[in-house]
């Protein structure tokens, strides 16, 4: 009696809830993924609308005037505008949209999923977590408005350009740009708020990885995707206090006028000096990077995790390797808290440093190399479904290579003194979080669009989407490397005054066509993606044949995720045994009659 | 057939990028020529990691393209039924692994000799240079080797002369440079010096390098110094954003055939800051107009 009436009890609350309870305000994880994997789509078009700006200027910096080009346009935007544009583009892609779509969106969506859990450990945390951002977006917007406009110092905020204040009672003008005055401290105050909001996230997965586990899913039947995560939030929760501390050194610097960044001689801004000051923009630099390196690996871990599960699924193959790649992720995880030095190789840190840092960051390539031959031998053997999203996968595989072996050349500190600050770093950046990243993220779009939404996409349009992006995006990156060979430093509004870089100048106007091209071909997958949504085919439950427990679940899962907890009985990678008619075996199918199970 | 087709779409796209690099010392996409007694260090080590990562930007590119040719799928087809390798992992862990260890160690002595301050040459000439937003100040002593250098750098003395964004020096001197900043942080950078530092706020950074080229020649009648090479027009560039004019901040750099040649500009550059300016006592700032 007691036990039909707590059951009805509980069915009667999960029909209950109203719209605001069930769409906006949800505890639901999966609603909380789409929620960030919405905004993050949003921002991903306004930082990419801002990249289009940077290379607009970069590429035509005296205006367009081409023979074959029917628009000829003599406008330019002021230095100060474009160093807003391009610190504005760099940090919403990494704060706004990668991290969020990564550790938000796939993160919130998969863990629960994929563990057979019914939920997060803390739902109202959860809840939290996505609401924290929204002060941020509202700050981070709104900066563009502010007198002075938005934060102009780069995304990594170097004092004194950010952080030189007038004397008390003078406002929040700076002495060292426009916009390192309101915009600068609204800057601040909207990463504050981005790093709440992970931190919430990450104390959440750990907990839930940790406790939630749905029975038999030990940590080493856990599929790549949830490993990443997990080590992404362990790393998350580590760095994260850091950066907030550091933030809030600057805000108080920039509004109360205290001098952690200000050197006790002062400084001179013109015939204006400062008052002595107590501090050192070396510190700043330190706790920075002691955050923003391993934030780096916060950027691409997830990613790895989720096209090591869509490579293995769709090559029909037992991942390659899955304890060296579990090791691997560990490996980059701990390296990557003693590395951040190599940001600061030029920095004037004493170069003994400068040393260790170096050997340090050269040996985190190696676990990158263990997972790039791991990848080459999952497919190795393979019988490979040439979907979108086993495509977007590949692509980030083809792309991390470059971006890992380009990374060498700045982490060698003889060679760095050349390369750094050069286009080179800007090259390697983009191969990491655009051509990785961003390829793991449509990957991830493509393979779980069935689980979130119950529809597919289109595949055709998906690969007319893939080869457009796949093309200019190298188009518009790869020759970022050679400018960078030639010594084109990072972060110039016009580089036509210099004689050393003539040479490269028409590559200049190269990308930035080939970047206008890029964003248009998102336009296809914008169009496919709502349309999908509403007009694409009905999926089922389990469309590609996939192993993981998120497939056992109706698409879309209903609150609560599973009808029954599953049972697990096997590692997520049982695909392609001989002795068995089909090619897979899920995680929580009973053993087949006949079939010897695997040791493990 | 049609699924066979993704491998060569990737392969094509890889080769073009590869072929992209690879003409680049051909059409003059390439490092800017050396002219420093440590830039060989520099570029031999950049050669031998662009060795290594080409080498293996080949090796596993080749191998995905031709695992994505060769096991595209047919319908009613199975994959090997296999789940690691043992030997295969140590194999591609040890092997990289002691590569990386080599490239590695085979930094320290360049780095140790471009950037450790024990380790810098006694200099023939010494000056400071000075950023601000957005120009370099190069302040020269009455003599290229004052006393007790390091503390010349830190104190202004009447005899000094100020240049905005001229760096001289003769061929082969070694040369230092107190590197400071008045304002935000900048960097000093010298694409064929292969040079580069910050100047970081509050502090004063030495700097070393010795050209191992000359490519100006003083003129006494006109007064002016003039390129012994249309070509060798060296750049002094910022490296480290420093806000709007971050891009402007050009300079450049005169190496003068012998220490004779130097002394002879510098002669006429003292007399000619004398005239411009009789009473103004000269700092950094008064000195620019
Ligand atoms: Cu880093
Ligand atoms: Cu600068």
């Amino acid at each position: 009696m007691s036990v039909s009436h707590s059951h009805s009890a509980e069915a009667h609350a999960h029909h209950e809830l109203s719209f605001l309870r069930k769409y906006i305000f949800s505890e639901d994880h999966k609603i909380i993924g789409i929620q960030f994997l919405f905004s993050g789509l949003i921002f991903f078009l306004i930082g990419g609308t801002l990249a289009l700006l940077v290379r607009l200027q970069v590429g035509f910096p005296k205006g367009i005037n081409l023979p074959w080009f029917p628009i000829s346009w003599g406008g330019r935007m002021s230095p100060d505008f474009y160093a807003m544009v391009f610190s504005m583009h760099a940090t919403i892609m990494i704060f706004f949209v990668i991290i969020p779509l990564l550790t938000g969106a796939f993160g919130n969506f998969t863990i629960p999923l994929m563990i057979g859990a019914r939920d997060m450990a803390f739902p109202k945390l959860n809840m939290m977590s996505y609401w924290f951002m929204w002060p941020a977006f509202a700050v981070i917007l709104s900066s563009f408005f502010v007198e002075g406009g938005a934060g102009a110092s780069g995304w990594t905020s170097y004092p004194l350009l950010a952080s030189a204040t007038m004397p008390a009672g003078e406002g929040f003008h700076s002495p060292a740009s426009p916009h390192s005055g309101i915009g600068q401290i609204c800057w601040l105050v909207a990463l504050l708020f981005v790093g709440v909001s992970s931190m919430m996230g990450s104390i959440n997965y750990m907990t839930t990885i940790i406790n939630l586990r749905a029975p038999g899913m030990t940590m080493f039947r856990m599929p790549m995707t949830v490993w990443a995560m997990f080590i992404t939030a362990i790393l998350q929760s580590m760095a994260l206090p850091v950066l907030t501390v550091a933030l809030i050194l600057q805000l108080l610097d920039k509004t109360i006028n205290t001098t952690f960044f200000l050197p006790p001689g002062g400084m001179a801004f013109g015939n204006w000096h400062t008052g002595p000051g107590g501090g050192q923009t070396l510190l700043w630099q330190h706790l920075f990077w002691f955050y923003s390196h391993p934030a780096v690996y916060i950027m691409i871990l997830p990613a790895m995790g989720m096209v090591s599960d869509i490579i293995s699924t769709f090559a029909r193959k037992h991942l390659f390797g899955y304890k060296p790649m579990v090791l691997a992720i560990a490996g980059i995880a701990g390296l990557g808290f003693i590395v951040w030095g190599h940001h600061m190789f030029q920095s004037g840190m004493d170069p003994r440093l400068g040393t260790g840092f170096m050997i340090a960051t050269i040996m985190i390539a190696l676990p990158s190399a263990v997972k790039t031959f791991n990848w080459l031998g999952t497919i190795w053997g393979a019988n490979i479904q040439y979907t979108t999203a086993m495509l977007n996968a590949l692509a980030f595989v083809a792309m991390f290579v470059i971006g890992g072996l380009s990374g060498i050349f700045m982490a060698a500190t003889p060679v760095d003194v050349y390369f750094h600050d050069t286009y080179f770093i800007v090259a390697h950046i983009h191969y990491v979080l655009f051509m990785s990243s961003i390829f793991g993220i449509f990957g991830g779009i493509y393979y779980w669009f069935p689980k979130m939404f119950g529809r597919l996409m289109n595949e055709k349009w998906g690969k007319v989407h893939f080869v457009l992006t796949f093309l200019f995006s190298n188009c518009t990156f790869f020759p970022m490397h050679i400018i960078g060979i030639a010594g084109h430093p990072r972060r110039y509004y016009d580089s036509t005054l210099y004689r050393f870089l003539d040479n490269v100048q028409p590559l200049n106007q190269f990308m930035t066509i080939s970047a206008f091209l890029l964003a248009l071909a998102q336009i296809i997958f914008l169009v496919n993606f709502f349309w999908s949504l509403f007009r694409g085919a009905k999926a089922g439950a389990n469309p590609w044949h996939s192993n993981t427990l998120e497939w056992t679940a109706p698409s879309p899962p209903p609150h609560g995720n599973f009808v029954q907890t599953p049972i697990v009985r096997r590692g997520p990678y049982e695909y392609g045994n001989p002795d068995m008619e089909e090619d897979y075996l899920p995680q929580a199918e009973p053993q087949p009659s006949g079939i010897p199970a695997p040791a493990h | 057939m049609q699924q066979k087709g993704w491998g060569i779409f990737f392969g094509v796209v890889l080769l073009a990028a590869f072929l992209s690099i690879a003409v680049g010392p051909l059409v003059g996409w390439w490092l800017p020529a050396n002219v420093s007694s440590f830039g060989p260090d520099v570029d031999y080590l950049y050669y031998v990691i662009l060795g290594f990562t080409t080498f293996f930007f080949l090796l596993t590119e080749v191998l995905l393209v031709w695992a994505m040719y060769r096991f595209a799928g047919r319908p009613g087809n199975k994959s090997q039924y296999v789940e690691g390798h043992h030997r295969l992992e140590m194999l591609w862990t040890v092997v990289p692994g002691g590569i990386l260890l080599y490239i590695a160690i085979a930094q320290i002595s360049a780095w140790e000799r471009i950037k450790y301050q024990a380790k810098m040459p006694d200099p023939d000439l010494v000056m400071q240079v000075t950023a601000r937003q957005w120009d370099w100040t190069m302040r020269y002593a009455d003599t290229p080797l004052p006393e007790n250098h390091r503390r010349w750098a830190e104190i202004p003395n009447f005899d000094d002369i100020y240049l905005p964004d001229e760096l001289h020096c003769w061929k082969g001197a070694n040369v230092r440079i107190y590197l400071k900043t008045n304002d935000v942080l900048h960097s000093l950078f010298l694409p064929q010096l292969r040079l580069k530092q910050d100047a970081l706020p509050g502090k004063t950074i030495p700097v070393w390098f010795n050209a191992t080229d000359a490519n100006t020649r003083f003129n006494a009648s006109t007064g002016n110094c003039e390129w012994t090479d249309k070509n060798k027009e060296w750049e002094i560039a910022c490296a480290e954003l420093c806000g709007g004019g971050h891009y402007r901040m050009r300079g450049l750099l005169y190496v003068h055939e012998t220490k004779d040649d130097y002394l002879n500009w510098l002669k006429h550059a003292q007399k000619a800051a004398r005239s411009r300016q009789p009473e103004k006592k000269a700092t950094p700032v008064a000195a620019k107009d």
